[in-house]
């Protein structure tokens, strides 16, 4: 019921407003009619017919103040909460589908990149190390690469030889700075003592538990790998002949 | 009132171009709230003066309006009028006095002329009849407009708004009733 009437009221305060005549309002609703009169007579006085203005230079006085003191406001800070909105706001528009392909392109190849970038500076880094050292590994690799790569027969047994070349300066290198290393190279068997051989210019000492395969002979060429001592002697470990 | 929003974190940041334009778009219907539960127009401009200035202190201490602009603008204004209201030493006239030598109170003249005392008639509501009365009939807001920034649901405005009616209406004579 008085939902019904706080309805009723509220629209003929809206008639009123509109300019209806009260009795034309209460005619309307006749069983409400004693009851609206004098709510509908209050809100006729009410309406302020005649607004008092302010005069604009007093407003402008009163803005003025106001912008005055606008302008000492200080720079907000942006607080954690503002910090963590624009942190999630920026994951949003990172992980639409497009935007996380772009991101994994970009990751991928920044990382090949630079891990090219890390083979070349390495390669060149290892070029000049020696059996022993911690950059020989890559140098050797390297060189496998090479001839991983090169399906040309003369070529690759070029590029073989030019290696060989490499392992024998290496050798003569290790033996000028008297240390110990495991080499490997081919040569030549230029002489053949019972325990003593000379393989390409090198004095190698053949021990009792050194593998010789293919019964090489003076002459032969064979694949050599042994340990370098402090003494300067080349002890065989394995000498295999090259067919 | 998405406006209003947009408005409303921008003051947040203190972009002072926003709240150039809070004074410009709000001020003057503060100030016809002011002045008509107040009644005069002096002092209505000193106290909207100071909602504004109020808003940049509340920002200056880190204590923005949080929800609704307007509401927060209309409720400093309706404490701010209603502590100017009980500074104020009233006494109410009997409107019996006032319509007694008034042919109709559908007289227009007649009413402007009553005005005031009507207005003084409005204090002896409660604050909050008072603060829904200004912005029914002062600043001519729906039933939803006031219960935004009120705060409160359609139904609260419109039970507040008979109340409010019932009340005054006590005071007027029965004789007027009669002749309106």
């Amino acid at each position: 019921m008085t939902d019904r009437f706080e309805s009723i009221l509220d629209e003929s305060i809206s008639a009123l407003q509109a300019g209806v005549p009260i009795e034309e309002i209460l005619a309307e609703v006749p069983e409400y009619a004693a009851e609206l009169r004098p709510l509908l007579f209050a809100a006729m006085l009410l309406a302020d017919p005649n607004p008092k203005l302010i005069p604009e230079e007093r407003k402008a006085v009163l803005h003025a103040e106001y912008m005055a003191q606008v302008a000492e406001l200080p720079p907000v800070a942006p607080t954690f909460g503002d910090k963590l909105q624009a942190v999630f706001r920026i994951a949003q528009r990172r992980t639409t589908r497009k935007a996380v392909v772009k991101d994994l392109v970009t990751v991928t190849i920044t990382v090949i990149l630079t891990l090219l970038m890390v083979i070349l500076v390495l390669g060149y880094m290892a070029q000049n190390s020696l059996p022993g050292d911690f950059l020989y590994g890559i140098k050797r690799s390297t060189e496998n690469t090479q001839l991983f790569f090169t399906f040309d027969d003369g070529r690759k047994a070029e590029l073989q030889a030019n290696f060989n070349q490499r392992r024998l300066s290496e050798i003569e290198q290790l033996l000028g700075q008297n240390r110990v290393a495991v080499v490997e190279f081919r040569g030549t068997i230029e002489t053949q003592a019972e325990q003593l051989w000379i393989i390409e210019g090198f004095t190698v000492l053949i021990p009792d538990d050194a593998v010789i395969e293919g019964s090489p002979q003076e002459g032969d060429t064979v694949d050599v790998m042994g340990i370098l001592r402090t003494n300067n002697v080349l002890v065989a470990d394995t000498i295999q002949r090259v067919k | 009132m998405e406006e209003d929003l947009s408005l409303l974190e921008r003051i947040k940041q203190h972009d002072q171009q926003a709240l150039a334009e809070v004074h410009n778009r709000y001020f003057d219907q503060i100030y016809y709230y002011i002045s008509y539960r107040v009644g005069d127009s002096e002092t209505a401009a000193d106290l909207a003066g100071e909602v504004f200035l109020a808003l940049v202190k509340a920002l200056k201490n880190g204590k923005p309006p949080q929800t609704s602009l307007t509401g927060w603008l209309y409720a400093v204004a309706r404490n701010l009028a209603a502590d100017h209201i009980k500074k104020q030493v009233h006494t109410v006239p009997l409107l019996e006095d006032l319509v007694a030598d008034a042919p109709s109170m559908t007289d227009q003249a007649h009413l402007a002329q009553i005005l005031p005392t009507i207005k003084m008639a409005l204090l002896e509501l409660t604050d909050e009849q008072q603060h829904v009365i200004a912005l029914r009939f002062g600043q001519g807001l729906s039933l939803a407009e006031a219960a935004k920034i009120m705060d409160k649901s359609v139904g609260a405005i419109k039970a507040l708004q008979h109340r409010a009616l019932a009340s005054l209406a006590r005071l007027l004579p029965a004789e007027v009733d009669d002749d309106g």
